[in-house]
């Protein structure tokens, strides 16, 4: 009896947070779901053909297409360099400066970003301009499929430094008493680094992967300030599709489109779980 | 233990506080700001409903007046009104000692002032006293003189012994504005800004304030013994006793850069306090007060409506006041009225019915429309929203998706004009009304070539254009025939030279976008390559000297301020430049009657003409004022009331150069130059800026052959140009580096097809 009211007044503890998320997530995510299944404004039960209609959808598809391609490209490579760069910032004694540094694309507003983005890659821009003087002709970046190479720059210059103080945060967390001790066993830096520093940084991997991963969607907002809502169609987003499905209330193929996307990040985000759980007995929880 | 309990106490106090302040962070904020606040002086009732407002009604005069030059409350309580006789010129004083109900002649001016060949009156004003001051501009060889007449209260004239100073720059002594300081000086601003307190008695200048030249208007009043001169909505207070300014009215100040420009004060106690009209309404401010209560609501009646133009404002009381203005919506046959705001506290303070209307852009037609809709209809208030201003600093994109929350959230606006939206994406998601019920109802004979022009395959008019505008075109002979096709006239290297790439662009999008939509959506790529190719051929090379033009610059200031820059791509635009020679074909939108204009220019043309613009397709209108009613409205039959009266010939004849009406009877009385009847002597013309070239012609009735070669044209027309603003900014961003030489047309095509494609996908 006593266990029970002991259960109930935890639950109390957590029941206003609880009332928030099923306020503004659980109930409209719910009505998300059911718009997926309605016509855009009347309301009319249509079955499945709001599915049918997104997957017929060009639009949609290069959306995906780009997001994938985005994700899978970015994430990897934000990950590797932000490591070595913690790495190296780790053992230097003005690491915690340099850390700063790296953080401070993140303090800059994206209006800003898209401001010098504009200047630098517009077809009268700066780069153009310094480009000229070694007699390389004029190009409009944000028109060509060089558009999608600059959001990835993008992204990685704002998210560094972020990645990097995660990262660092993993490293401060391994004890130095491993370092010496295989030292002691006569292991070179090389085996170091992937013998005990990378397998002690797994933990932490997996946070910046999601972290990451999540980040990712923030980019449009320096795609979208820079090219608009019909940006060329290298970086043409799932965000770009469903802010003028918005505007034009296509509420219909925007919620069938979001389960879909709602459904593969959560398989993605339980496989990664999976896959850290069975791991070394690391527990995510 | 103790601390423990403590410690849960402690906690639960903090989540409650924080439960409790993220729902106050969500409450709305109520009431106005500290500048201006608006109460019309409302009591409640018993349910609550705010009571009380000032009702409009037009005073009856016993004559038509042509002008007026001021109305006041005397001393005595009588009214009295200055002005001109509408029928034959003559210039009376009318006194009304019952607040407007019966006037009865005072005098009639004497005959040095009612001397119409040797010069003309300028400006007047009356003292509290009944005494009447005049600027009289006297037509001598040398060129006018500007005389000022005091005339007493029976009207006895007397020359005043004051001349306005010439400047040191050699300007010409003109004077800008007069009125009574008191009864006994006046306040006399000539050209320079610079305003004369002069002694009525001898003429001497008692103080001179000089105001800087600035681009913003500079205005004077006076309010008891104080001046208040603003310069734009800046207001400057000057005691007129020693001629110092005072402290800056911070309120006031506040609340005119809101509500706009004066237009005319009245004050009720001397001067403490201070009522003065602006295009938002009726506003009271006492002097060095927190305040500045608006006392009537300009939306709600004839002051806010954009073809108001007040002369003069006069308090009888707390309660009631008259306002001379001209005024498109009033009866008169000279637009002259006076109209009388009494006070009724029976009625709610805002109409219990309230519709909301709702464009991108700011319509002149509309907002004339609402003002003369809410005069015969009282118990509704039209509440009208535009989303793009200079202010706003919104994007279209912006302000679509934040209409689009509004309507899903059932708070959206009742009428929308559907200028630069998706209008076929509107229909087809169901958003808008049937309004074709309405239209059989209504009074009017259309043109049903025009208001069909978004009619569906179930014979449904969800969007119905109140208006409509022809592509046109202007040259002389060797240049343009009026009714050749697009391939003849691009044919011609640089027959389109001169112009600003945007803007020619944007011109011909009109009369090709139509043609290139495939019936299954898409759009055909090779008529776009061959639309710009042609394009290029009759721009030929770019001439970069342009960019230095005023309009180009002008274009492109409006541009970047999303403000509407459709007026650039008039017909009347280019003119003048067509008549300078700037241009050989002029292009361009034909929005309203300028027959006197294009008929002049025309003279000076070797063989010219006008005629349809020519384009990938054949006849075309572009839609204007395009009315929809939301599905989601909360009240229909006051939308389709309002809808209604918009197609009626009374909404239909209003015009503002917003586009031609679609309805026959309206039409013809908007091009027919009916009120330029028996006024052969009104000459009108212009200058191309800088330049040295000038045009003047008499404003005259349209010849009958021109009213039916009109009418013919306007039931040619069958093609609605394209409405699409994605495609059109789309095809006019490429299209500009084509004309400039920076890329292909097949580049550009390419560019454009790429955007499009997904666009049109989605």
């Amino acid at each position: 009896m006593k266990k029970k009211r002991k259960s109930m007044r935890g639950f109390l503890w957590i029941f206003p947070s609880f009332l928030g998320v099923l306020l503004f997530y659980l109930l409209p995510y719910a009505d998300v779901i059911r718009r997926s299944f309605v016509g855009a404004v009347d309301n009319h039960f249509v079955g499945l053909k709001n599915y049918q209609m997104i997957f017929e959808n060009t639009a949609f598809l290069l959306a995906v297409k780009n997001t994938v391609l985005f994700t899978v490209i970015c994430i990897p490579m934000l990950i590797v360099t932000a490591l070595v760069c913690a790495v190296v910032l780790y053992q230097s004694k003005y690491g915690g400066l340099i850390k700063s540094a790296f953080l401070m694309p993140m303090a800059l507003p994206a209006v800003s970003v898209a401001l010098v983005w504009r200047l630098l890659f517009h077809s009268q821009g700066l780069v153009n301009h310094w480009l000229g003087k070694f007699g390389v002709t004029e190009s409009d970046w944000m028109n060509t499929p060089n558009a999608f190479w600059i959001l990835v720059f993008s992204y990685i210059w704002k998210n560094l430094g972020y990645d990097i103080v995660l990262w660092m945060a993993g490293l401060s967390g391994i004890s130095e008493g491993i370092y010496e001790a295989a030292r002691v066993d006569g292991a070179d830096e090389r085996q170091i680094f992937f013998k005990i520093t990378l397998p002690n940084l797994k933990p932490s991997l997996y946070t910046i992967t999601v972290l990451s991963f999540l980040n990712s969607f923030k980019v449009f907002r320096e795609a979208y300030l820079v090219a608009g809502d019909y940006p060329h169609e290298s970086i043409y987003m799932m965000q770009h599709l469903f802010n003028n499905w918005f505007r034009s209330f296509s509420f219909d193929k925007m919620a069938a489109a979001a389960v879909v996307e709602s459904a593969v990040l959560l398989g993605l985000i339980l496989l990664l779980q999976k896959a850290w759980d069975s791991g070394d007995g690391y527990e995510t929880g | 233990m103790k601390n423990k309990r403590l410690k849960r106490a402690a906690g639960i106090l903090l989540s409650t506080i924080l439960i409790l302040g993220s729902f106050a962070g969500c409450t709305k904020k109520d009431g106005g700001t500290e500048g201006s606040t608006s109460s019309n002086g409302a009591g409640e009732n018993q349910e609550g409903t705010a009571m009380g407002r000032f009702l409009e009604e037009d005073v009856e005069l016993p004559i038509v007046l042509g002008n007026i030059y001021d109305v006041k409350k005397l001393e005595d309580g009588a009214i009295r009104m200055i002005g001109d006789n509408g029928d034959n010129g003559n210039k009376e004083a009318w006194d009304s000692k019952d607040s407007g109900d019966s006037w009865e002649k005072a005098y009639d001016f004497p005959e040095e002032l009612q001397d119409a060949d040797n010069g003309y009156i300028d400006y007047g004003a009356l003292s509290e006293d009944g005494q009447a001051v005049f600027v009289y501009n006297k037509i001598e060889d040398s060129g006018i003189k500007p005389v000022i007449y005091v005339l007493d209260k029976e009207g006895k004239a007397s020359v005043l012994p004051f001349e306005i100073p010439q400047s040191e720059e050699g300007m010409k002594a003109l004077a800008m504005d007069i009125q009574f300081l008191g009864n006994d000086q006046l306040l006399i601003m000539d050209i320079n800004n610079t305003v004369y307190q002069v002694s009525t008695a001898d003429g001497s200048v008692k103080q001179t304030y000089e105001f800087e030249s600035s681009e913003e208007e500079v205005r004077n009043y006076a309010v008891g013994k104080r001046m208040l001169a603003t310069i734009g909505t800046e207001p400057l207070s000057y005691d007129t006793e020693n001629g110092e300014q005072q402290s800056t009215e911070e309120v006031l100040q506040k609340s005119l850069s809101e509500s706009g420009n004066i237009d005319a004060v009245s004050t009720l106690d001397g001067g403490e306090s201070l009522y003065y009209l602006t295009s938002k309404g009726l506003y009271h401010y006492q002097f060095g007060g927190n305040v500045a209560e608006q006392v009537i609501d300009g939306g709600m009646n004839s002051l806010g409506a954009p073809a108001f133009y007040p002369i003069a404002l006069t308090m009888i009381d707390e309660q009631s006041l008259l306002i001379a203005a001209n005024d498109e919506n009033s009866e008169s046959p000279t637009g002259v009225a006076l109209l009388k705001y009494t006070y009724s506290p029976d009625v709610p303070a805002k109409p219990e019915k309230e519709l909301k209307v709702y464009s991108l852009r700011n319509n002149r037609e509309l907002g004339q429309s609402i003002s003369r809709f809410q005069k015969e209809n009282p118990d509704i208030y039209v509440n009208y929203q535009v989303a793009l201003s200079e202010e706003s600093g919104m994007t279209v994109s912006d302000a679509l998706k934040t209409l689009t929350t509004e309507i899903m959230a059932g708070k959206g606006p009742d009428l929308i004009l559907l200028d630069g939206m998706p209008v076929d994406t509107y229909i087809e998601k169901g958003i808008l009304r049937d309004l074709s019920p309405v239209l059989k109802e209504s009074e009017g004979d259309y043109y049903e070539n025009i208001i069909n022009a978004y009619k569906d395959d179930e014979g449904q008019l969800c969007a119905v254009p109140a208006r409509f505008k022809i592509p046109m075109a202007h040259g002389s002979g060797k240049d343009y025939t009026p009714g050749e096709d697009f391939d003849t006239f691009t044919s011609r290297q640089g027959v389109l030279a001169g112009v600003d790439p945007k803007i020619l662009m944007d011109k011909f999008w009109y009369t090709c976008g139509a043609s290139w939509k495939k019936e299954d959506g898409t759009l055909d790529a090779s008529k776009i390559t061959e639309f710009l190719t042609k394009m290029k051929n009759a721009y030929g090379e770019y001439d970069k000297s342009i960019e230095e033009d005023e309009r180009t610059l002008s274009y492109a200031y409006a541009n970047n301020e999303g403000i509407d820059v459709v007026r650039l791509t008039s017909l009347s635009w280019g003119e003048f430049d067509l008549l300078a020679g700037k241009v050989k074909v002029n292009t361009g939108l034909y929005e309203s009657q300028e027959y006197g204009m294009l008929n002049a220019v025309n003279e000076k043309l070797e063989n010219g003409d006008w005629g349809l613009m020519p384009g990938q397709s054949q006849n075309v209108f572009v839609p204007s004022m395009i009315v929809g009613v939301s599905s989601k409205s909360a009240q229909p039959e006051t939308a389709e009331q309002f809808a209604k009266y918009l197609f009626s010939p009374e909404a239909q004849k209003v015009s503002q150069r917003g586009g031609f009406p679609v309805e026959k009877e309206s039409f013809l009385s908007v091009i027919d130059g009916h009120e330029y009847e028996g006024m052969e002597s009104l000459i009108s013309g212009g200058s191309a800026g800088n330049s040295d070239v000038h045009i003047s012609y008499a404003m005259e009735p349209t010849p009958q052959e021109e009213i039916q070669r009109m009418t013919e044209m306007v039931e040619s027309l069958v093609t609605p140009a394209l409405g699409d603003d994605v495609i059109k900014e789309a095809v006019s961003e490429q299209g500009e580096k084509v004309l400039k030489g920076e890329i292909s047309p097949e580049e550009a095509t390419e560019a454009i097809m790429q955007k499009i494609n997904i666009y049109l996908a989605e």
